[in-house]
């Protein structure tokens, strides 16, 4: 788990998750509650069916009696029970269901909210399990709230009806069948890990598979088929031998549950074929008695089950619970103060500011930096020297450690999210698109927009003429599963989203790090007008890009090390020359090719706190 | 359908002839357990028999024993009740053991055989189907399987075996009242039971979509996260979030509706049943047709009749969907691979002349030829720089040179062998091919250039490090070559990725190597430790390298520039240069693009 220390609330164990079960149900207890109710006659219903049974064999079959009155009050009864029946069923699927869905969209909402530090050690994984498998184990036990309140009525009516006939006989067909609740609740929890191993093998198993199919032409290269079969054939074997473990630890429970109802009813035929013989007991309630014992044996099962359950649910509540009772550590202060208005905007100023991602080495050690309303500074640095996290600081992915940063005047903390946010933008080296169309994509941070300004904000990008070209132009759908878009491509469409939401202070993190050097110098037209007039912090490491801005600033050590424009630094700075040829060999020459066949591989959005 | 085009079938429903075709295959499959599956069988048989016999016991006791007073006949009917019990309770372990033994043993065969199929398979394959199809093939189609086997294969004959053997225990004791139950119970469950299958399957296909289309919301939104906050848009996502998520709300109701009524009329006519053997049973023993121990059995018999039913129909969908899965496998393994070893093999000379005479090639459904007519001798020990703007050709033709592809039209040969005459281990021990990501597989440093050539000894690997000179390197790191590339903290950098990847080859020492230079950013260090390893593995090669960087270029014996599937120039940088073609307008962009240090002046 991504749990983070120190700036998190440790969420109080146990009782948290149940409580958060408590209140989500508070609020559809009137159905829940009905769905009881439903329960409660389906099993009267039930329950009347050995018994009208038992009545019709002795005073209709065997002394003459009316036949047709039994077979009509029985098919009453079978009514109800359908009725009923059915009606508990979609009380108690309906209500779960709605718990799940609604703790889905309570988790995504908290997700979203939830600090950027947080998301960086927190796998995306480990987020989709809470909200997906952990959620179904919650709703696996909220459907059986309304089950096992009737199974429990009728295990006790059923009870109740044989003791008062025959005490004896019912001690003696009953003795077997709690253990069929301790047998099921035993099962279900040794299973339950067997169940665990199996999936633990499978996905070993998928590991190698995917190894053999991103690897493929390392395999085929060295002909190493021989090998990773090998690897295969220990996995499937893996995956055998824990799986018939599994399947030993039912055959040791499943035919156990089956046996004992069958212990019931062969006391009942012994002790009770002999009672009937004696003339203490009827035929009928002999049948009555058997009937019964059957109606018991699914109710006592699931009651075990219900406890197993309710263990599992336990568990995935509390995992649910530690995520919504993380409360995010950048948040609206309680009185925000309003950016001031005016002409020129978009100030910003950095005050001694000193950072360090948490438990680690500080990065920003006292980070002065003054940038004029309207102006724009390049930032230079070495890999690893801060210069990314000076963008993310300003959007306040994170809070500085300490100093101060402002814009125009007001510090950062005291700023709603929300307006923060509008006023300052970040195009990030890495663009994520979402499952959307480009129009939608470039809108994204103005969904109102009309189609005439994404189109000229595509146009400022540099990225129009290309997108005209995709199958279906601004309509195309984009992310995971829709058309995959060069790197160069996905940051031109970034830029476009960038210069649609207007903002006062643009920040370009490595924005064209992946577009085509040869191709760069069309969109720096784009970025120069975009710049103008406008507060810009450019990161970068090509010449040209950098050239860009007003001044130019080196970052070294964590804080300014040098400042001038390009040329004075080249001319003055021996470690500006320095830093910008290791980053001009990292760049070297861009991808040339495209290497046709090779995955494109998704650009990875975690993780990004230890770059920068 | 693998043979071409996508290769991905999400049918899941087969018609009866398929069905067919995947029944026998199975068995055939299957062959080497036939024994433990008719012991299952007769396990099964043996249990549901048991079942069956209890209400009949419980019969003879009502009649035979207290109907005619007997004491014996009584004790004789308990006798037998408490056999089949235990037989039951015996028996149920050991078809549990039998059914899950066979049904493993298929599923690890199963996946060792598709697997191997797989890998058999042309790079064409690989580029043609999407990993993430082919990963499901081997996941989520043989799971769905395992599934049917753990819980359902086992139920679905002992259901089938019930519902049989009770029928015929019914006609056996009163074929009356079997008529009486049958001609209510046949149609309206009948009925009920096929309409219900047919609902839930839509409904569950539905619900698939639906949680398929609501877990990628989720993920978008996670992964997207830091977006999401840029812009503010936290609200906007939650709603769009809330969209899917209550679509899927409403699918699962749907559901939910099928199944709630069907499962009420299977209540309701459980119940009426057992009226109408009261009320039919009732006349009859007043006849005097029927015994009553005989209405007492029968109304002890409707469970064995109905449990069945509901399972079989719950069944039905996953053991569909099993055999649309076993479909989907069969024909991955019945896919010919397009690029196999010739039946009658030939080893490839030590040393030769590797080239290509007059090859086209068109990828798979591609109308455009990817190469045109390329012809191109490499002579040994040869260093030849293959360059070109995207997508014209020059990886492709590195591919044919080392027959991850055949040509379309012409042939490569290596001292004048068709490759596509050699055998596969002379072709891999000759020419290797050094992909430009260092891909790395879970296991050891070791395991992992091993990959290379499987036989290898310890200090073969220890010398193929040393041939590239970093064998100190990777003995620095903290276990040495037995530090595993996949945990948490022992990751190893881009760079010693490439390493690994470079210690591979040197591990084969080919003749031949073709390089897919790197792209990727390395820190200025690595990169000359790498760079002067891949020297040192160049060194008395012939090497034919698919080249990003003028320094790798300008190093080169030749250069072949490509440009639209055709080989456009030949010759030396400063030939090429002097010409003013294609090639100096990429060194010039290539020299334009890092106007302040030229990095190869700096290493």
């Amino acid at each position: 788990m991504g749990r983070r220390r120190g700036q998190q609330r440790t969420p109080s164990p146990g009782a948290g998750g149940w409580a958060l079960l408590r209140a989500t149900l508070q609020r559809q207890r009137k159905a829940l509650l009905a769905g009881v109710l439903v329960g409660l006659l389906w099993s009267a219903g039930k329950v009347m069916v050995p018994k009208l049974t038992s009545l019709a064999v002795d005073k209709g079959i065997l002394e003459g009696g009316s036949l047709w009155l039994w077979a009509f009050l029985l098919g009453a009864t079978a009514c109800i029970a359908g009725v009923f029946t059915a009606w508990r069923r979609w009380y108690a699927f309906r209500e779960s269901r709605l718990t799940e869905t609604r703790l889905r969209e309570q988790l995504f909402d908290h997700i979203l909210r939830l600090h950027v530090a947080y998301h960086d050690h927190t796998q995306t994984g480990q987020l989709m399990s809470r909200a997906s498998s952990d959620l179904q184990q919650i709703q696996g036990f909220v459907v059986m709230i309304p089950v096992t309140a009737s199974n429990l009525a009728m295990v006790m009516a059923v009870v109740a009806i044989l003791v008062v006939q025959q005490p004896l006989l019912a001690v003696v067909a009953l003795a077997p069948l709690p253990f069929l609740n301790v047998l099921a609740t035993r099962f279900s929890r040794r299973i339950h890990p067997a169940v665990l191993a199996v999936q633990q093998e499978q996905a070993q198993l998928a590991t190698v598979v995917e190894e053999a199919v991103s690897g493929v032409r390392v395999i085929k290269g060295f002909g190493a088929e021989p090998v990773t079969a090998a690897r295969l054939a220990t996995e499937a074997n893996d995956i055998r031998t824990v799986s018939l473990e599994a399947a030993r630890i039912r055959s040791n429970f499943l035919p156990a549950l089956d046996l004992l109802p069958n212990l019931g009813l062969l006391a009942v035929l012994a002790m009770g074929g002999h009672r009937v013989l004696d003339g203490r007991m009827t035929p009928g309630q002999m049948l009555e008695f058997m009937q019964y014992i059957g109606l018991l044996v699914t109710p006592l099962r699931n009651l075990g089950m219900t406890v197993a359950f309710g263990q599992r649910a336990a568990a995935a509540l509390l995992r649910v619970n530690e995520v919504l009772s993380t409360d995010p550590a950048v948040a609206d202060p309680p009185q925000p103060r309003p950016l001031p208005g005016g002409a020129r905007l978009g100030d910003v100023n950095f005050r001694e500011v000193q950072f360090a991602y948490s438990a680690g080495a500080p990065v920003l050690r006292g980070f002065d930096l003054h940038i004029p309303a309207g102006t724009s500074v390049a930032v230079v640095g070495a890999t690893g020297s801060g210069k990314s996290t000076i963008a993310r600081l300003l959007t306040r992915f994170y809070d500085v450690t300490d100093g101060a940063i402002e814009v125009d005047g007001v510090d950062l903390r005291d700023l709603a999210l929300g307006e923060l946010r509008h006023a300052v933008s970040i195009v990030f080296e890495d663009t994520f698109l979402f499952h959307d169309s480009v129009a939608a994509n470039i809108a994204f941070s103005r969904p109102d927009a009309p189609q005439a300004d994404v189109e000229r904000a595509a146009r400022l990008a540099g990225a129009h003429d290309f997108v005209l070209d995709l199958p279906e132009g601004y309509g195309t759908m984009l992310g995971e599963r829709g058309y995959s878009l060069s790197g160069g491509q996905r940051q031109r469409i970034a830029l476009a989203r960038a210069i649609l939401s207007d903002p006062r202070v643009l920040v370009l993190d490595d924005a064209t790090s992946a577009v085509d050097p040869s191709k760069e110098h069309e969109i720096r037209e784009a970025m120069a007008s975009v710049m103008e007039g406008r507060t810009t912090i450019v990161i970068a490491h090509r010449p040209g890009t950098i050239a860009l801005a007003d001044t130019v600033v080196l970052l070294d050590a964590g804080r300014v090390a040098a400042t001038g424009t390009h040329d004075d630094l080249l001319a003055t700075s021996p470690r500006y020359r320095e830093v910008l040829a290791a980053l001009a060999a990292e760049d070297d020459d861009e991808d040339v090719d495209g290497a046709i066949g090779a995955a494109p591989s998704s650009p990875s959005t975690t993780g990004r706190s230890g770059d920068g | 359908m693998w043979a071409r085009g996508g290769g991905v079938t999400d049918e899941d429903r087969l018609d009866r002839a398929e069905t067919g075709r995947v029944l026998r295959r199975s068995m055939q499959f299957a062959r080497p357990y036939r024994r433990t599956i008719w012991l299952a069988v007769g396990l099964v048989a043996a249990s549901t028999a048991c079942v069956v016999a209890g209400p009949l016991f419980v019969k003879l006791g009502l009649d035979r024993g207290v109907g005619h007073g007997s004491t014996s006949a009584l004790n004789l009917a308990i006798a037998g009740y408490m056999v089949t019990v235990v037989v039951a309770y015996v028996v149920g372990r050991f078809q549990y053991l039998a059914i899950n033994r066979a049904g493993e043993g298929f599923l690890r065969d199963l996946r060792v055989a598709v697997f191997g199929r797989m890998q058999a398979q042309s790079m064409a394959f690989f580029d043609r189907n999407k990993a993430g199809v082919l990963v499901s093939r081997m996941t989520a189609d043989i799971e769905s399987m395992a599934e049917l086997i753990q819980w359902g294969l086992l139920q679905f004959v002992a259901a089938g075996l019930l519902l049989v053997m009770t029928t015929v225990l019914m006609v056996a004791l009163s074929w009356e009242l079997t008529l009486v139950v049958l001609l209510f119970v046949v149609p309206i469950l009948g009925v009920a039971s096929v309409r219900f299958q047919r609902q839930s399957n839509v409904a569950y296909l539905d619900i698939r979509e639906r949680v398929g289309h609501n877990l990628s919301n989720l993920q978008e939104g996670i992964a997207g996260v830091r977006v999401i906050q840029a812009y503010g848009r936290e609200k906007e996502q939650s709603r769009r979030f809330v969209e899917s998520n209550r679509a899927l709300y409403g699918s699962h109701l749907r559901a939910v509706r099928i199944s709630t009524w069907y499962f009420g009329l299977v209540e309701w006519s459980g119940i009426v049943s057992i009226a109408l053997i009261i009320g039919v049973g009732g006349f009859l023993v007043h006849g005097g047709s029927v015994a009553f121990g005989t209405v007492a059995a029968f109304v002890l018999l409707l469970a064995n009749l109905f449990d069945p039913v509901q399972q079989l129909s719950q069944l039905y969908n996953t053991v569909q969907s099993a055999a649309a899965a076993l479909h989907k496998l069969y024909l991955l393994m019945d896919t010919v691979p397009d690029v196999a070893e010739h039946p009658h093999p030939v080893p490839l000379p030590a040393s030769g002349e590797l080239s290509a005479h007059g090859v086209t090639f068109f990828y798979d459904g591609s109308e455009r030829p990817a190469l045109r007519d390329v012809t191109l001798a490499v002579a040994p020990g040869e260093r030849l720089a293959l360059v070109g703007p995207t997508g014209a050709g020059k990886s492709t033709l590195a591919k044919l040179l080392s027959r991850l592809y055949d040509p379309t039209e012409g042939h490569v040969s290596y001292g004048d062998v068709d490759l596509r005459l050699a055998s596969l281990d002379s072709l891999r021990e000759r020419v290797v091919v050094v992909p430009q990501e260092g891909f790395l597989f879970g296991g050891t440093v070791r395991d992992n250039i091993r990959i290379a050539r499987a036989d290898a000894t310890d200090d073969e690997v220890v010398a193929a490090l040393d041939a590239i000179g970093v064998k100190e390197r990777f003995e620095a790191l903290p276990e040495g070559l037995e530090t595993e590339v996949r945990e948490r903290g022992s990751r190893l950098s881009a760079g010693e990725r490439q390493l690994v990847s470079l210690a591979r080859a040197a591990l084969v020492d080919p003749a031949v190597l073709v390089l897919d230079e790197a792209t990727s950013n390395l820190d200025p260090g690595t990169e000359a430790v790498v760079e002067h390893a891949l020297e040192r593995l160049m060194e008395g090669r012939t090497v034919i390298v698919v080249a990003h960087r003028l320094s790798t270029v300008r190093r080169a014996d030749r250069i072949v520039v490509v440009d639209h599937a055709r080989i456009v120039e030949v010759g030396t940088h400063n030939q090429l240069v002097a010409l003013g073609g294609r090639y100096a307008a990429l060194a010039d962009a290539w020299a334009r693009s890092q106007p302040v240090v030229d990095p190869t002046s700096g290493r």
